[in-house]
């Protein structure tokens, strides 16, 4: 197929309230939304603080390391761009800063046989292209 | 019983359903309306409330609908994009007959095949523009569709409880054997092995084909009414008794709090708490199957079973129709197409009055239940003969 040249990635399309963690992304660092009013994390970024409600919020970064709260693996590719990547997967990690605090990403770097739920995980990253980097995680030691 | 009026369900009805029927969402709408009104025995004039349910990029007016089949004037009407699909229609409606808001109301869900399930149909924009919004944060990663949650619960499942693929299967067989005796609506004919839903493929491993709802083009209307109207209709009325809507803190399905106890749980707490009865006196259920595993959540859920037990429960055949619980007798929306929810009210409603054909059941039920969604939002609704 020719045209597989011309596919492009699924790109994010970053507003005024999500900014941060792309441009974060791009420099490698993963930053969260965090409530400067009673300090915690939450994600996707809101405009208003569930928690206290505070719309005093701005980024924090975490570390990075976290766990697999569940996962699957891509067999059917939903848009052209993933026609070559399958199988991949797909999990939401909790990240070690905050229970609950949670987010869609893939695992790399990983046998796809052995992967399991509560497997520690560090993040690293996937450069999409010019703009954009995506945080992935990968399996810690082992 | 939960509200100032009681609520009966006095007629149901289907559009045609297909794959591509070339039909507009409109024209499916008022086929469905059509054939309840036909099945209630009531004409336009008679309604005087419509709510519709129906996706935002396919988008049905309460208010056109009404226009559309010359209904007058409407003292209740509501369009509803989010939550759980019909059951939202039909709280809405119940909502509106019992405080008597309306004296007859028509409930609507319309959906079309193409980009229901979600997806790239949610990106807008072109192909270059990027995906803003909550999406932002999955679909560079591949997450597009429903499916992409689900494998994600059914894992969690797995891994927390012990439960097999086998046990998701077995549900599936179950329902096959339900959708052979319900020709006229099923889109499958042959009976289904648990070797064959196997081999079915993965979407997003450990989902398989065989877990997932058919898309179809579809529209299911039921007309609901007071208890002193529906003793003069044409058919056997039944009742609504309780019923409950139920959310998670997190709204994203890939985000919520716990997997394995999800919104049904809320909500059918929640409509046990507003009734006398108790799961063994319900007779036949309708429980949600755009993917099996949320008809198991939900049989944890509303407590048939255990939780976290519902796999083996499903295994053991408490499914079937000589089981603990009957469930989705018309063959659920794996094999009568995607209805969204509203053929568990229309088939719970023909098994309490009797005319469920060849699919009645051995133990003619008194109480059913029903209900739609799982993850982020979900509702419910229990159902009496008389
Ligand atoms: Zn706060």
């Amino acid at each position: 197929m020719t045209e597989t040249a011309q596919v492009r990635p699924v790109r994010p399309a970053p507003d005024s309230l999500t900014s941060f963690f792309w441009d974060g992304a791009r420099e490698r660092r993963l930053l969260i939304q965090k409530c400067a009013s009673c300090g915690r994390f939450q994600h996707p970024p809101e405009p208003v603080c569930h928690h206290c409600l505070s719309f005093d919020l701005g980024a924090g970064e975490v570390s990075g390391r976290g766990t697999i709260y569940s996962f699957e693996i891509a067999t059917q590719a939903f848009h052209p761009w993933f026609a070559d990547k399958i199988p991949f997967v797909i999990a939401v990690v909790e990240l070690a800063e905050q229970p609950g605090l949670k987010l869609i990403t893939n695992i790399v770097e990983a046998d796809l046989a052995a992967i399991e739920i509560g497997d520690e995980v560090q993040v690293t990253w996937h450069q999409l292209d010019d703009e954009f980097t995506l945080p992935v995680f990968r399996p810690v030691g082992g | 019983m939960s509200g100032k009026q009681r609520v009966a369900i006095v007629g149901v009805g289907y559009s045609t359903v297909g794959r591509n029927t070339g039909l507009s969402l409109d024209t499916l709408t008022a086929q469905a309306s059509i054939a309840a009104m036909d099945d209630a025995g009531v004409t336009p004039r008679d309604i005087d409330g419509v709510v519709v349910h129906s996706f935002p990029h396919q988008y049905v007016s309460s208010t056109h609908t009404a226009a559309m089949l010359g209904i007058p004037d409407l003292a209740f009407y509501s369009s509803s994009v989010d939550g759980a699909a019909y059951a939202v229609a039909a709280l809405h409606g119940i909502a509106a007959v019992a405080s008597g808001s309306s004296d007859m109301c028509l409930t609507l869900r319309t959906v079309h095949r193409a980009g229901a399930a979600g997806g790239t149909a949610l990106m807008g924009g072109g192909e270059n523009a990027g995906v803003g919004g909550q999406f932002q944060f999955g679909m560079p990663y591949g997450s597009f569709t429903g499916a992409h949650f689900a494998g994600l619960y059914m894992q969690r499942h797995m891994a927390q409880y012990g439960t097999k693929e086998e046990d998701f299967g077995a549900f599936a067989v179950a329902q096959r054997e339900y959708a052979l005796r319900n020709p006229a609506e099923s889109f499958f004919h042959e009976p289904l092995t648990i070797e064959e839903y196997m081999n079915s493929r993965y979407i997003a491993k450990p989902l398989h084909l065989l877990d997932c709802d058919y898309p179809v083009d579809s529209s299911s209307a039921l007309i609901f009414t007071t208890e002193e109207r529906a003793r003069d209709l044409k058919q056997k009325a039944v009742f609504f008794d309780a019923w409950a809507m139920g959310t998670t803190a997190e709204a994203d399905f890939s985000l919520v709090e716990d997997m394995t106890h999800s919104s049904p749980f809320m909500a059918a707490r929640r409509m046990w708490s507003k009734t006398d009865l108790t799961p063994s006196d319900v007779g036949v259920a309708g429980l949600y199957d755009g993917f099996s595993f949320i008809a198991l959540q939900w049989l944890e859920a509303l407590g048939f079973c255990g939780e976290g037990e519902s796999g083996p429960f499903a295994a053991a055949g408490n499914t079937r129709a000589d089981g603990i619980i009957p469930t989705n007798t018309d063959g659920g929306a794996c094999n009568v197409g995607r209805r969204h929810g509203a053929n568990f009210f229309i088939e719970v409603t023909r098994q309490l009055r009797g005319t469920a054909g060849d699919r009645a059941l051995p133990r003619k039920p008194a109480a059913g239940v029903v209900s739609n969604a799982v993850g982020g939002f979900a509702a419910c609704a229990l159902i009496t003969a008389d």
